[in-house]
C-alpha cells in the first residue's frame, strides 16, 4: 500500500479510517485540499461534507454534529484557527469530541500562505479563553499525519475533548512516498456510550475528576442538555460553587492528570550522548538526517521527536535527558516558541534554539553545524 | 417525518410563564409557553426535538423544555442547529435567537437560508440588548433611545425577514408577540419544510420600554412606517436539498465496519517487494517553467513511478495563486532510501523550460557545481558557471504534444545523463502509469527515450 500522497490526503484517509463522518470547512491555503479531498471521499454518501460561509460556521456545525453523535473534523490554517477560537472554548466546556487540523503557514495574520512555519504551537494550547487545556499533536510528514489523525480522533473520543493536530505547509502539500501498511496504528476508539452500565446521571456526570463522562447523542433516546455555560452533571446551569469547582477541576484534570496517556513521541537515544536534539513537526526530518550523518562520523547524539506538544510529554523528555546529557538543541520553524515552554522542565540545562521563520525549512547541515559548535557557556 | 406520541404522554414544557425568569411584562415567557403548547399540540416525540438557544435573555429558554437542548455562543446557534439537523434529519431543530444574535450571526442566517437548511428559527426581537443592559441592537428603529443611542438611533433597522427571504428562505413571517396569531405563525414555521423563520416583535420592559414610552400596539405602526409588514411573507415550500448530506448518517460503528482498510489496522509492516523502479542514490530534480506546461504533473509522474516501484520520492511545488499565469516550479527528490528531510536544497538536475522559470530561479551562481543544467536554447541563465545542456522545447512540444512535453523532457534528461536505464524505465512506466493520461504519457516517454538514442 505505497502511495505518493500529501499530508492533507493522509489526514483525510486516516480520518475516514477513524470513523470520521462529518466534515465542515472553509477554503484556505494550505488546508483547502482537505476540504476538496473530503468532497471526493464523501461523494458516495458515507459522510456529510459542508463548505460553510466561514470558519466559525465550520466549527459550529462540527460541534453540533459531534454532539449529535458524528465524528467530526474541521481544518484550516492560522487565520482560521483564530476564528475557531471562541468555539473551541465551547467544545471544551461542552466536552465535545472534535478534531481540528491546523495547516500552519508562515508568520502572523495572512502571513505567507504558501510558505511554511510553525508559529501556532503556543496559540494552539492557549487558543480560547479560560486557560483550560486541550491536547495538541504535531505531524512531521504525511506518514505521521496519517498516524496522528487516528490518534487525534481516539483522544477526542476517549477524553471527550477538542484535539488540535498541527500540520504545516510542507507537511500538508508536499507529495511523499508513504507506505500505509508500514504505519503502526492504534485501535480505533469510540466515546463510551451512555447506556454502557447502570446509573446514567446525565451527560456530564463523573465519579472522579479525571473520569470522562459517558456520551448520549442529541436526537437519541436519552434526552441530553448540552451547554457552553457552567453547568452541573445534568447540563443544567448552576451557581453552586461546589459544582462549579468540580466541573472546572474536571476539565483540566481529565487532560493534565492523564498527560502520560496522551504522550506520543519517538525517542532515539544513545546512552552515551552528551547532546540531545528535541524536535517536532517540520524540523524532524532534518534532525533525523543530521543524526544519521553525525553517527556516521562516529559522534554520539540523541534525538527526541515529540508528536504530543500539549500537554507537554514531560515523562518522555525526562527519560531522554540521560545523566550524560550536557546540551539540548531545539530547532523550530518559529521564533523559538516551544523551547520557552520546555525550559522549566529542562532546567538547569539550557536549550540552544535553532530558529527559522522566513518560510524555509531548517536544513540538516544547520543542525550538524550547531551540534558541532561548542556549547555557549 | 417527525415521530409522534399520544398527546399528553410527555409534556415538553417544564414551566408555566409565571415561573420563568423573565421580567414582568416581557413577552419572552408568553412566547415560550405558546411554543410549548404548539409542540405538545403537534404530538412531537421530545426525543425528536432539539431546542438550540442563542445568547441573551432568550439564551436561558432551553431550560424550560424537556427535550434535547443545546446552548452555545452568540449568533452561532444556527451553525450548531445545522450540524445537528444534518446528522439527525428526523429531529425537529428549533433555534431560539434574539435580535442581537441575528446581528452578530447574520452570515449564518443568510447562508443557512441560502442552503435552505432544514431548521426553524424563532427570533425574539425586542430591539435592544436586554441582558447586557439595554444597548442598541441591529433592529433598534430610528429614534429608538438605548444605552448606546441616547439621542435616538439613526441607522436603518435590519429587516430580518427580507434578509432571509432574499437569500432563499423557504418560509418567513413577522408577528407581534401580543398577536393572538403568534402561536399559529410559530406552528406554521415548525411545519414548513426547509429554512423557516418567524420574526417575533416584542418590548423589553427592563430597558427599551422605559426609555421609549411605547405600547405593544405601536409596534404594528412602526412595522408599517418601516415598510416591514407583519404577517406571512414567504411560504415557498422550497424543497430541502441540504447539499452533500446523506439522507441519514449511519452510526460510527456501522461506518467503520464498511470503511476500507478496517481489517488491517496496526499492520506495521513495511513492504519488502523488490525495487522495480531502477534508481540508486538520492537525486534532487528542479523543473522550472510556466503555468500550463504541466510541470507539476511531470514531476508527479516520476514520483508516482518511483513510489510504485518501491523507491521513495517527495515533491513540492511553487506557483503563484493565479495558477494560469506566471511561473511553475517543481522540486522532486527521488531516492533509494526513505526521504527524511523534505527540503530540496542541493539540486542534481535543473531543467528550465521558459523565461518564467528563469525569472523565478533568479541568480544561479550558488547552484552546486555538480548540478546538471538543461535549458531551452533560447534562454539566458544568469550567473551560471556550469555547461548547459541545450534543448529545443518547442520541437519537443511538436513531437509529443504540449500536454506531455515537460514529462518527455524530464524523461529524456534522466535517461540522457545516465540516471536510469531506458528499458528499465519503459518497463516501470508500463507497469505503473495509470489514469486517463496513461497512453499519452507512455507515448511521450517512448518518444523521449528514442530521442536520447538518436543523440547518442
Amino acid at each position: 500500500m505505497r502511495e505518493f500522497m500529501t499530508g492533507n490526503q493522509a489526514v483525510v484517509r486516516a480520518a475516514i479510517r477513524a470513523g470520521c463522518n462529518y466534515f465542515a470547512g472553509y477554503p484556505i491555503t494550505p488546508a483547502s485540499s482537505i476540504l476538496t479531498e473530503f468532497v471526493k471521499a464523501f461523494a458516495d454518501g458515507r459522510g456529510t461534507i459542508v463548505q460553510t460561509e466561514d470558519e466559525i460556521a465550520a466549527i459550529g456545525q462540527c460541534i453540533g454534529a459531534a454532539m449529535a453523535g458524528a465524528k467530526a473534523l474541521t481544518a484550516s490554517s492560522g487565520p482560521g484557527l483564530s476564528l475557531y477560537s471562541e468555539n473551541i472554548g465551547l467544545a471544551q466546556m461542552a466536552e465535545t469530541p472534535l478534531v481540528i487540523v491546523d495547516c500552519q503557514r508562515m508568520g502572523p495574520s495572512t502571513g505567507g500562505a504558501t510558505a511554511t512555519g510553525e508559529g501556532d504551537v503556543m496559540f494552539a494550547r492557549f487558543v480560547s479563553g479560560g486557560g483550560y487545556p486541550l491536547p495538541v499533536l504535531a505531524a512531521c510528514d504525511a506518514a505521521t499525519a496519517y498516524r496522528l489523525t487516528i490518534d487525534a480522533f481516539n483522544i477526542a473520543e476517549r477524553f471527550r475533548t477538542p484535539v488540535i493536530l498541527l500540520s504545516s505547509k510542507d507537511v500538508a502539500l508536499t507529495r511523499q512516498t508513504v507506505d500505509l501498511g508500514a504505519i503502526e496504528l492504534p485501535e480505533v476508539a469510540d466515546r463510551s456510550p451512555h447506556d454502557d452500565g447502570d446509573g446514567w446521571r446525565g451527560p456530564y456526570a463523573v465519579d472522579q475528576p479525571a473520569d470522562i463522562p459517558r456520551f448520549a447523542p442529541i436526537g437519541g433516546d436519552t434526552l441530553v442538555r448540552v451547554t457552553g455555560s457552567i453547568h452541573d452533571e445534568r447540563g443544567v446551569l448552576t451557581n453552586d460553587r461546589a459544582k462549579i469547582q468540580a466541573k472546572l477541576t474536571h476539565l483540566f484534570e481529565k487532560i493534565e492528570s492523564r498527560a502520560e496517556e496522551l504522550e506520543r513521541f519517538d525517542a532515539d537515544i544513545d546512552p552515551i550522548a552528551e547532546t540531545l536534539i528535541i524536535c517536532y513537526g517540520g524540523a524532524d526530518g532534518a534532525v533525523r538526517e543530521a543524526v544519521a550523518t553525525m553517527r556516521e562520523r562516529g559522534e554520539a547524539i540523541s534525538r527526541l521527536t515529540l508528536y504530543t506538544l500539549w500537554p507537554i510529554a514531560a515523562r518522555a523528555i525526562r527519560d531522554a535527558v540521560t545523566w550524560r546529557v550536557r546540551r539540548v538543541i531545539m530547532p523550530e520553524l518559529n521564533i523559538g516558541l516551544y523551547a520557552d515552554a520546555l525550559r522549566p522542565i529542562l532546567a538547569p540545562l539550557a536549550i540552544e534554539s535553532i530558529r527559522r521563520y522566513d518560510g524555509g525549512l531548517i536544513s540538516p547541515e544547520t543542525i550538524c553545524e550547531q551540534a558541532g559548535n561548542e556549547a555557549i557557556a | 417525518m417527525m415521530a409522534t406520541l399520544p398527546q399528553g404522554d410527555h409534556p415538553l414544557l417544564l414551566a408555566d410563564k409565571q415561573s420563568m425568569c423573565y421580567c414582568p411584562g416581557c413577552s419572552h415567557a408568553g412566547i415560550l409557553e405558546r411554543l410549548g403548547h404548539v409542540l405538545e399540540g403537534m404530538n412531537v416525540d421530545p426525543h425528536h426535538v432539539c431546542i438550540v438557544s442563542d445568547i441573551g435573555c432568550v439564551g436561558t429558554a432551553d431550560r424550560y423544555f424537556d427535550c434535547h437542548t443545546f446552548h452555545g455562543l452568540h449568533g452561532r446557534s444556527i451553525t450548531y442547529a445545522e450540524g445537528i439537523k444534518r446528522v439527525r434529519p428526523e429531529t425537529l431543530v428549533i433555534v431560539l435567537i434574539g435580535d442581537g444574535g441575528c446581528g452578530i450571526g447574520t452570515a449564518h442566517l443568510v447562508h443557512a437560508a441560502r442552503r435552505n437548511a432544514d431548521i426553524k428559527v424563532l427570533v425574539f426581537n425586542n430591539f435592544n440588548f436586554g441582558m447586557t443592559g439595554g444597548q442598541a441592537s441591529p433592529t433598534t428603529f430610528p429614534g429608538g433611545t438605548t444605552g448606546t443611542t441616547p439621542g435616538g438611533a439613526v441607522d436603518r433597522p435590519m429587516d430580518i425577514c427580507q434578509t432571509v427571504i432574499a437569500n432563499g428562505a423557504s418560509h418567513a413571517a413577522r408577528v407581534n408577540a401580543t398577536d393572538k396569531q403568534c402561536a399559529s405563525f410559530m406552528e406554521a414555521a415548525l411545519r414548513a419544510p426547509g429554512f423557516a423563520l418567524v420574526d417575533i416583535w416584542e418590548l423589553c420592559t427592563a430597558y427599551f420600554l422605559p426609555r421609549n414610552k411605547l405600547k405593544p400596539t405601536m409596534l404594528d405602526d412602526f412595522a408599517k412606517s418601516l415598510n416591514m409588514p407583519m404577517g406571512l411573507l414567504r411560504d415557498a415550500g422550497r424543497p430541502v436539498m441540504m447539499g452533500g448530506t446523506a439522507s441519514s448518517v449511519p452510526s460510527t460503528n456501522a461506518r467503520r465496519a464498511t470503511a476500507p482498510m478496517a481489517a488491517s489496522h496496526g499492520a506495521g509492516v513495511a513492504s519488502e517487494e523488490p525495487k522495480t523502479f531502477p534508481w540508486s542514490g538520492r537525486k534532487e530534480i528542479w523543473i522550472a517553467g510556466s503555468a500550463g506546461q504541466r510541470i507539476r504533473s511531470a514531476a508527479g509522474l516520476l514520483g508516482e513511478m518511483a513510489t510504485v516501484g518501491n523507491q521513495h520520492a517527495a515533491q513540492s511545488d511553487d506557483f503563484p495563486i493565479t495558477v494560469r499565469k506566471g511561473h511553475s516550479v517543481s522540486q522532486l527528490i527521488v531516492s533509494d532510501k526513505p526521504i527524511r528531510y523534505l527540503g530540496c536544497d542541493h539540486p542534481d538536475l535543473l531543467i528550465v523550460l521558459s523565461e518564467d522559470g528563469v525569472n523565478r530561479l533568479g541568480d544561479l551562481s550558488k547552484l552546486p557545481a555538480t548540478c546538471r543544467v538543461a535549458a531551452d536554447a533560447s534562454l539566458a541563465l544568469n550567473g551560471l558557471s556550469t555547461d548547459v545542456i541545450q534543448f529545443d522545447y518547442r520541437a519537443m512540444q511538436k513531437e509529443v504534444g504540449a500536454e506531455t512535453a515537460a514529462w518527455a523532457m524530464l524523461v529524456r534528461m534522466i535517461v540522457q545523463i545516465g540516471w536510469i536505464d531506458a528499458e528499465a524505465l519503459r518497463a516501470a512506466a508500463n507497469a505503473s502509469l495509470r489514469g486517463a493520461y496513461r497512453d499519452k504519457n507512455l507515448a511521450a516517454l517512448n518518444t523521449a527515450i528514442e530521442m536520447t538514442g538518436n543523440q547518442s
